[in-house]
């Protein structure tokens, strides 16, 4: 793990990581969940027909706040952390890759991302956010030693 | 344990366990969220597979129209209305291609792209581009107006004040489903304006249909 720079290993700085994952997914996931409909269109925004199907819009867009929320209270709560930091790390990457492929085909939308109120535009920013929350996510996941 | 707190304890198979439980809880607690609010009173919720939010086509509205005053319509029935002389937007669309009016319907129309194109040679519709503006420099319809809709909704003066002319307002973006235009066509209609159309192709299949475009910051180009 020589990538990551040594006091982010340090029990304190990854307990830190898991906490703010865990606020960051309980934000993004309570509004989509109030507004199950607002968010089926935001990930429709993403047209990404060629990889999952259209119909399937609708489902996805039930579970992935929910299981935003699960994850966000595993990683607050420090019940089974860890799990909760490879969840919220791989779903990031989906959403991250998910604003890359519609800024490449030019796409321009609000990416509903924290639900409709904070609605922001995709772009380089949105990205940026994206790999930082990332980041956060790889601390919190890392084996303790 | 060293730390009074849990943190990356779980390894091997436990955190896999840990990862599928988080997976199939919230998996399993959002179809039942779902299922609750879909089949509980008042029925709300999604429907188990996407349909694809739907503006009404012109040709619908067009040919609804005509169900409800057949007699202006029939097919060979009683004298069709001469086009009105002084009705810029008549004569529009007389010179289009003899069709009909666009109807004002107090909510916006989808349009596709043979009618934007024919509304645009005969000059005979305000164009507005819903995109950002660098977006909108990098290659928009010729004579289009920029107009964010990320910025107009901080200032909704500027939809009551925008003047078309007259004529209908066809508003687009990056195609697609195209929130932008689509909430933008919601937004003029809301600030009183008439014949508001939106073009879903959009620009993605408007330049690659070999129409003409401008580039730069102003509506041709400059």
């Amino acid at each position: 793990m020589g990538m990551i720079p040594s006091f982010l290993l340090h029990p304190t700085a990854r307990r830190a990581a898991q906490i703010t994952a865990g606020l960051i997914f309980l934000a993004a996931a309570l509004p989509k969940i109030a507004d199950l409909a607002g968010f089926a269109g935001s990930i429709h925004n993403f047209h990404l027909e060629s990889v999952v199907p259209m119909a399937a819009t609708n489902i996805l867009a039930m579970m992935i706040p929910w299981v935003e929320l699960i994850a966000g209270l595993a990683l607050v709560s420090g019940v089974r952390p860890r799990a909760g930091a490879v969840v919220y790390t791989l779903l990031m990457a989906v959403f991250t890759l998910g604003v890359i492929q519609a800024l490449a085909r030019g796409l321009s939308f609000e990416c509903g991302c924290f639900g409709k109120a904070g609605a922001a535009t995709i772009g380089v920013k949105k990205v940026a956010e994206n790999l930082v929350m990332m980041a956060i996510g790889v601390v919190g996941s890392v084996e303790r030693r | 344990m060293d730390r009074w707190w849990p943190d990356g304890t779980e390894t091997g198979s436990r955190l896999w366990q840990g990862i599928f439980a988080i997976a199939a809880t919230g998996c399993l607690l959002g179809v039942a969220q779902n299922a609750l609010v879909r089949y509980g009173s008042p029925k709300d919720g999604l429907t188990w597979r996407y349909t694809p939010p739907k503006l009404d086509s012109l040709e619908d509205v067009v040919s609804s129209a005509a169900a409800a005053n057949p007699a202006a319509a029939a097919p060979g029935g009683t004298t069709p209305l001469p086009p009105d002389m002084n009705d810029p937007l008549q004569l529009g669309a007389a010179a289009v291609n003899g069709a009909a009016n666009i109807p004002d319907v107090g909510r916006p129309i989808q349009v596709q792209i043979s009618k934007v194109k024919a509304l645009f040679d005969a000059k005979a519709g305000t164009i507005i581009d819903a995109r950002e503006p660098a977006e909108y420099a990098d290659g928009h319809i010729p004579g289009a107006v920029n107009m964010p809709y990320d910025q107009v909704v901080t200032d909704p003066e500027r939809l009551e004040k925008f003047d078309a002319g007259g004529k209908p307002i066809i508003v687009y973006c990056g195609g697609g489903t195209c929130e932008l235009s689509m909430n933008l066509g919601f937004a003029l209609v809301n600030a009183g304006q008439k014949k508001v159309l939106v073009y879903t192709g959009g620009w993605p299949e408007w330049s690659t249909s070999g129409y003409p475009v401008a580039k730069g910051a102003t509506p041709d180009g400059a």
